[in-house]
């Protein structure tokens, strides 16, 4: 290990084998019956199996007090890399070796229990996440004050609105003092004044008094403000790892931070038909990977309907990355045959700032869905490399809407 | 002096930091094994005295009667089987034969909530070890500490009996806590080894009430050991004895009352040695596949 390496990881790989003949759960008793002769049939069989490996042969090592932010796709690996290094779960060849105490938060409020009172899951929740009862009691106070629950301490969690069931949940995890933290993309949760606050702790925490983390999330503003290190994930390999400017610009670059042209999957069951194919594109066709802040952009969705369609509608959401609803639109109702179809939604009035949304849509007949979409289609807004063309648009950071207002100014003397 | 008082505890804090550098390097390697580590253990005290507060609290909130339904359960089973048992040994219902099966009840209950729990203690606390790393074997010894607190408010039952009966106190009595600590033993190591199994195939949670109820009647719970060997063929005596809970039970009622509650000390200490050797076995089982616990649940 060089001298200063807090964490040194060589060769690691995970795989998991899934299984292909596994036997779906049923809800009948039949079924279940029928089940249970199949999963038998099947330990006595060998069964047939598909390797996947989720990471493979990763190397790196961290430097203490380096901030590391781990990014990459959905099914890149980073989750995984975490668990390993949180001792989670083993791997399946490699070897890590770190120095210290580490501490894990790969969610907020593990271990929470409903009908705990506040006090009781500061405590519990505090052991889990490795504190002594020493250490929970002197930083008993500053967690309650940091979480803003004062009045609710011997209250029921259950009781709790989801705010303050998430403040005091992270309350208690930022007041670990590990020499080495590990954080999922848990701040995608509670509202944007909370989320601010823990980023401002986190930072605080990390370079203030030298603590090395290791941070994934999807949202790269907030990796390249909290983080000075950036370790790329693709395909459970590692792509690259150095300066996180240097290594969001590839991951940016490398177009797989977001796509212009969406497959969506197959709904399992059919009825009037489905949207297949989704286009990101600006408004004179050309597709788009990303959009750059303040410009219009188009959605255009290809779906198939099968037979007759009375009163079909289709509905487009924006959703930002802290799952919040921002706009819900819908088309006109009609009656289709079937066929091939296009519709597109153009979003030319409203201008959000940067970051990654996701789009959810959803076809219904008669008021009824038959087919639903989130979690698939990401657009992501972005001004790197270039500044707003749009004059108006000063500060990308200080807020999610940035439409200008209408402005009336003149001299008075 | 306020700089001062900063500057040595700034000092004090980075050589207590070198220390520990020195201390806790932790390796991970592949594998799904790991090993029993008492310091592990002490390490995360303070979660495992949670996890059973945990399990306490919550087993008795918004219950109106709260902790008197531990007494409940026991003095129910007590009274029903004592009062069977004397029917069929011809026997008054007097308070000396309630004591009787009272101990071996208490004792069985002991055994039978700490095997079920500790079975059942992995699945349910999946939700802590799939986002935090702990020694996982935290996990079932919480659940024996929270076993062990109702066995001792139900020890009040036997208590108030004992009373009753006027029943008088020998010096063997000091040996009870040996035999309950047997009992633990034997639940733990048993219900070890059906935690880890129950990871992969849930068929667990549906056969133990059936290991349980058939081991009732296997154990000198409602009738004494004498009444069951009489009864047997010589070569069945074995097999009875090879019942980890009959030394446990045996050996309870001679601290409590002395005199031939122990057949034959042969047959008690095999019993005993079985009792071991399923502690034994559940914990190498246990740590053989923990680390592999959270990619089956």
């Amino acid at each position: 290990m060089s001298s200063n390496a807090i964490i040194k990881v060589e060769g690691l790989s995970k795989q998991y084998i899934l299984n292909k003949n596994a036997v779906q759960q049923s809800d009948t008793l039949y079924g279940n019956l029928i089940n249970g002769a199949k999963n038998l049939r099947n330990i006595v069989r060998k069964k047939e199996t598909e390797d996947f490996w989720a990471l493979k042969d990763v190397s790196f090592e961290i430097n203490q007090g380096d901030r590391v932010g781990v990014i990459g796709r959905n099914g890149a690996g980073k989750s995984t890399l975490l668990k390993i290094l949180s001792r989670i779960t083993p791997p399946t060849s490699g070897k890590i070796e770190y120095i210290g105490r580490m501490a894990s938060l790969l969610e907020v409020g593990t271990g929470f229990h409903g009908d705990l009172s506040g006090r009781e899951n500061i405590y519990l929740n505090g052991s889990i996440l490795g504190m002594s009862k020493h250490e929970i009691d002197k930083k008993f106070d500053e967690i309650v004050a940091f979480s803003e629950i004062e009045k609710f301490l011997d209250t029921p969690v259950k009781r709790y609105s989801s705010g303050m069931y998430v403040r005091l949940a992270f309350a208690v995890a930022a007041h670990l003092e590990p020499e080495i933290l590990i954080v999922d993309e848990v701040l995608a949760v509670g509202d944007a004044a909370f989320q601010k606050k823990c980023i401002g702790k986190m930072n605080d925490v990390s370079k203030g008094e030298g603590r090395t983390i290791l941070f994934v999330s999807h949202n790269m503003q907030a990796i390249q403000k909290l983080c000075n290190k950036g370790l790329y994930l693709n395909k459970g390999t590692m792509h690259s790892y150095g300066e996180i400017d240097d290594i969001v610009g590839h991951y940016l670059q490398s177009g797989e931070a977001s796509q212009s042209e969406f497959k969506l999957p197959q709904p399992q069951e059919l009825s009037y038909g489905y949207a297949h194919t989704v286009f990101i594109e600006d408004m004179k066709g050309n597709s788009l990977v990303e959009i750059p802040v303040g410009d219009d952009w188009r959605a255009r969705i290809v779906f198939t309907i099968l037979k007759p369609t009375p009163h079909f509608i289709m509905g487009f959401g924006i959703v930002s990355s802290f799952e919040q609803a921002i706009r819900t639109s819908w088309s006109a109702p009609d009656d289709l045959v079937a066929g091939e179809y296009e519709m597109t939604f153009d979003n030319t009035d409203l201008m959000l700032t940067t970051g990654v949304y996701s789009i959810v849509i959803g076809l219904s007949s008669e008021q009824r869905a038959f087919q639903y979409v989130d979690n698939v289609v990401s657009i992501s807004i972005s001004d790197v490399g270039e500044t707003s063309q749009n004059k108006r648009i000063v500060n990308t950071q200080s807020g999610l809407i940035l439409n200008p207002m209408p402005v009336k100014f003149k001299k008075l003397s | 002096m306020n700089i001062f008082r900063a500057l040595t505890f700034q000092s004090f804090k980075r050589f207590n930091f070198s220390i520990s550098l020195k201390q806790d390097k932790v390796i991970i390697n592949a594998g799904l094994g790991s090993s029993f580590s008492l310091k592990e253990i002490l390490r995360y005290k303070s979660l495992l005295n949670n996890l059973a507060k945990r399990d306490f609290l919550v087993r008795y909130k918004q219950a109106f009667a709260g902790i008197v339904w531990a007494l409940v359960k026991p003095t129910i089973s007590i009274l029903v089987f004592g009062y069977i048992s004397s029917k069929i040994n011809n026997a008054e219902s007097t308070a000396t034969n309630f004591v009787y099966v009272a101990s071996a009840m208490l004792l069985w209950q002991l055994f039978s909530s700490i095997f079920s729990d500790v079975s059942n203690s992995i699945i349910n606390n999946a939700n802590l070890f799939s986002k935090v790393y702990f020694p996982k074997i935290i996990i079932p010894i919480s659940t024996i500490l929270v076993c062990l607190v109702d066995f001792l408010i139900s020890l009040v039952i036997l208590i108030v009996l004992f009373i009753v009966a006027g029943q008088s106190i020998h010096w063997h009595i000091l040996l009870a806590p040996l035999f309950i600590l047997l009992t633990i033993i034997n639940g733990f190591g048993i219900g070890l080894y059906f935690a880890t199994i129950n990871v992969k195939f849930r068929d667990v949670k549906f056969i133990v009430p059936v290991i349980l109820q058939f081991g009732m009647y296997a154990s000198p719970v409602i009738f004494s050991t004498n009444y069951y060997l009489e009864r047997m063929p010589n070569w069945l005596h074995w097999l009875f004895c090879l019942n980890p809970m009959v030394g446990a039970i045996d050996g309870f009622k001679y601290a409590l009352f002395g005199g031939n509650a122990i057949y034959d000390w042969s047959y008690f200490i095999v019993s005993i040695c079985v009792s071991f050797l399923f502690l034994i076995i559940g914990i190498k089982y246990f740590f053989k596949f923990e680390r592999s616990f959270v990619d089956y649940i």
